[in-house]
């Protein structure tokens, strides 16, 4: 059998496994993440679940094939340093699986934030292949004198230059390592029509994880304007928060942005934990969402302006001409082959 | 009804004075009425429970106390599309005091002679700045101050009626305008002159730290670093902040600066933290008094504070991954 055969049929195993429901180290990791307070169980459910999808539609396989990994063309024997994030649960399973399945050799600084989901994964690849190299710690300190190939993680503009020179400083990674940098931040979704099942999906895609992940809707160009749909969509966001309560609460900064759009008179729907303004700024404040009045063009224009800080486009059904865009409706399910910032973790890790 | 001769009262202390502003302002400023009444705050027992518009009403809305026209009023720079604050002047004499009376807290200014290297009064009427210039010009009457020539050479001939006058020179510019002045025309001031620069650090260009500033201005102009003062001002205020000689500013006694939590603005950072840069000016009495600046500072015990720039929001949204300290 050949290595990538092989290598992709035992690592897609070891994941159904880890995924399994009944899994106890699963489990255990889900029950300390849940006491900890660190997420809510309605939200790492519902990561789990997407997973699962991902992996019995076979997105695995999809994956390998879309990023031509091959017997000849992989990452064997490259050191591949992952500095995961931890906004939401399992946000780095990902780029952990994407780097295992190049055949890279990984090692991962997990975020104290999720610290406990993503190494469950880890410890059962490291279970069912010994010979997969899989070194993980919560200290980057622990990754001195790696001098990794490559490093991988997500930042701010801000946040680079420390991490690259705390990654200078402990050699984790060698001189002229390729930095493979995440930026980021928000997904827009241009809404062209209004129905229970746009209101869902689009509650979905703003509210899940407290709207804190890249692809979680934080700007809304439609060509109604909020004031339009204000009841309907306060209904539908208090039936989702029914189900799944806002775990994280916002810090006061966002009741003072409340007050400040009454001020100036600016139509928004406060919603004490969360907040829809108005607004064609840069949606800058965790727990805010901006609604812009516009068509087409204001998503091509707000696309531009907001440049490398935008993730994904969500249409319901429209094509916007010059835009790749996603469907809405799978905002907070992605396949597995989705591409954070527009690149293939596989592809980058191989390249 | 509280008036302008309140503000200037040194027998009234500043609190006193601070909470009949905020009740006079929370009655009659309609934006800031409903920002205040959307925080729920009723009854501030102290000054610094007083909430602090942010700075960015004056470019999204009209900040006045009355719907009197007013006679005046001051728009920041910016280019064009870019969207601009406006200030509306009720009282431009309450300005003018606040400018002469603020100044005669640091300077006597009977001694200087006072040069503005910035843009003349009548190509830039709505600039505070200029307006500030010009009051000062105006009022020395030696008729030796004036707006300079913007990309001329500093009149040799000039300087030396000023020594001999017996005055000093007082040199107004904006960052970048005194430092290209020094490169095409280096020039060594009379050695008690006092260069006063007003900020302007960062174009879309060129970016310079204070610090160096204040470096190259002492090596061009050849003058000791006591006599490289800053003003700290802006379009939104009517009164100025003072560095003499140092980065740390000194404000007027009818302007208290804060430093407070981006993340909680009601609340004060501990001393020697960063955050966002907090301003009471009673001098704004017909328009806000209490503002939250976009600025980055910190601030001592005495009350001193440093401008370390703009804030910026460090967008944490998203997938950021920030080294984690224990």
């Amino acid at each position: 059998m050949s290595w990538k055969k092989a290598h992709i049929d035992q690592i897609t195993e070891a994941t159904r496994n880890w995924l399994e429901p009944e899994d106890p180290h699963l489990q255990e990791a889900i029950s300390k993440t849940v006491s900890e307070g660190l997420f809510s169980l309605q939200d790492v459910h519902h990561q789990l679940s997407v997973l699962r999808g991902n992996v019995e539609n076979g997105d695995i396989q999809e994956w390998v094939k879309r990023a031509e990994l091959s017997n000849e063309q992989n990452a064997k024997a490259r050191r591949v340093l992952c500095l995961h994030a931890g906004n939401l649960p399992l946000v780095g399973f990902q780029t952990a699986l994407g780097v295992i399945l190049s055949g890279a050799d990984y090692y991962g600084k997990v975020s104290r934030k999720d610290p406990y989901l993503l190494s469950s994964f880890l410890e059962e690849i490291q279970r069912s292949d010994p010979e997969q190299k899989i070194s993980y710690s919560r200290d980057l300190n622990s990754f001195e004198d790696l001098k990794a190939d490559k490093v991988v993680f997500a930042g701010s503009e801000e946040s680079v230059s420390d991490v690259k020179a705390e990654i200078k400083r402990l050699k984790a990674a060698k001189q002229g390592a390729e930095y493979i940098i995440r930026t980021a931040k928000f997904s827009i979704a241009y809404l062209d029509e209004w129905n229970a099942d746009v209101r869902q999906d689009l509650t979905e895609a703003m509210l899940r994880y407290g709207g804190k992940g890249c692809r979680s809707v934080a700007v809304v160009v439609a060509p109604f304007g909020l004031d339009e749909v204000r009841e309907e969509l306060k209904q539908a966001i208090n039936s989702y928060w029914k189900q799944n309560p806002q775990h994280q609460k916002p810090t006061s900064d966002l009741k003072y942005q409340y007050a400040y759009n009454e001020g100036i008179q600016q139509n928004q729907l406060w919603l004490n934990d969360f907040l829809i303004q108005e607004s064609e700024e840069l949606p800058d404040t965790d727990f805010t969402v901006n609604w812009v009045n516009g068509g087409k063009d204001t998503v091509r224009d707000l696309r531009i302006s907001f440049g490398q800080m935008v993730q994904s486009v969500y249409t319901c059904e429209e094509v916007i001409e010059g835009i790749d865009t996603e469907p809405l409706s799978s905002a907070q399910s992605p396949p597995l082959y989705w591409k954070p910032d527009g690149v293939d973790v596989i592809k980058a890790v191989v390249g | 009804m509280i008036t302008p001769d309140h503000i200037f009262d040194e027998h009234i202390s500043f609190e006193q004075k601070a909470l009949r502003v905020f009740e006079y302002q929370r009655t009659n400023n309609p934006v800031y009425k409903r920002f205040v009444n959307a925080l729920g705050i009723k009854e501030p027992a102290f000054v610094s429970d007083i909430p602090l518009l942010p700075i960015q009403a004056f470019k999204d809305a009209k900040i006045i106390t009355s719907e009197i026209d007013s006679p005046l009023h001051f728009q920041s720079s910016g280019t064009t599309g870019m969207e601009r604050s406006r200030h509306y002047i009720q009282d431009p004499g309450l300005y003018q005091r606040s400018i002469i009376q603020g100044m005669q807290q640091f300077y006597d200014l009977v001694e200087y002679v006072i040069w503005a290297y910035t843009p003349g009064y009548n190509s830039n009427p709505n600039s505070s700045l200029i307006w500030m210039l010009n009051t000062l010009i105006k009022r020395d009457e030696s008729g030796l101050s004036k707006f300079l020539e913007l990309g001329e050479p500093l009149n040799e001939s000039e300087l030396r009626e000023i020594q001999r006058s017996g005055k000093k020179l007082m040199l107004f510019g904006a960052a970048f305008g005194l430092l290209d002045m020094l490169e095409k025309y280096p020039i060594q001031l009379p050695e008690d002159s006092v260069i006063l620069e007003t900020g302007g650090m960062k174009t879309h260009r060129r970016e310079i730290t204070k610090e160096q500033l204040h470096r190259q201005l002492t090596e061009g102009f050849g003058l000791p670093e006591s006599q490289i003062h800053s003003e700290y001002g802006m379009t939104e205020l009517l009164s100025q902040a003072y560095a003499q000689g140092s980065l740390w500013f000194k404000s007027v006694p009818w302007m208290k600066v804060s430093i407070r939590d981006p993340k909680a603005p009601l609340k004060e950072v501990p001393l020697g933290e960063e955050g966002l840069i907090g301003v009471i000016d009673l001098a704004n009495l017909y328009s806000c008094s209490f503002i939250l600046t976009g600025d980055k500072g910190i601030q001592k015990e005495d009350g001193a504070f440093q401008v370390l720039g703009r804030w910026n929001p460090q967008n944490l949204r998203g997938c950021n991954f920030l080294i984690e300290r224990d």
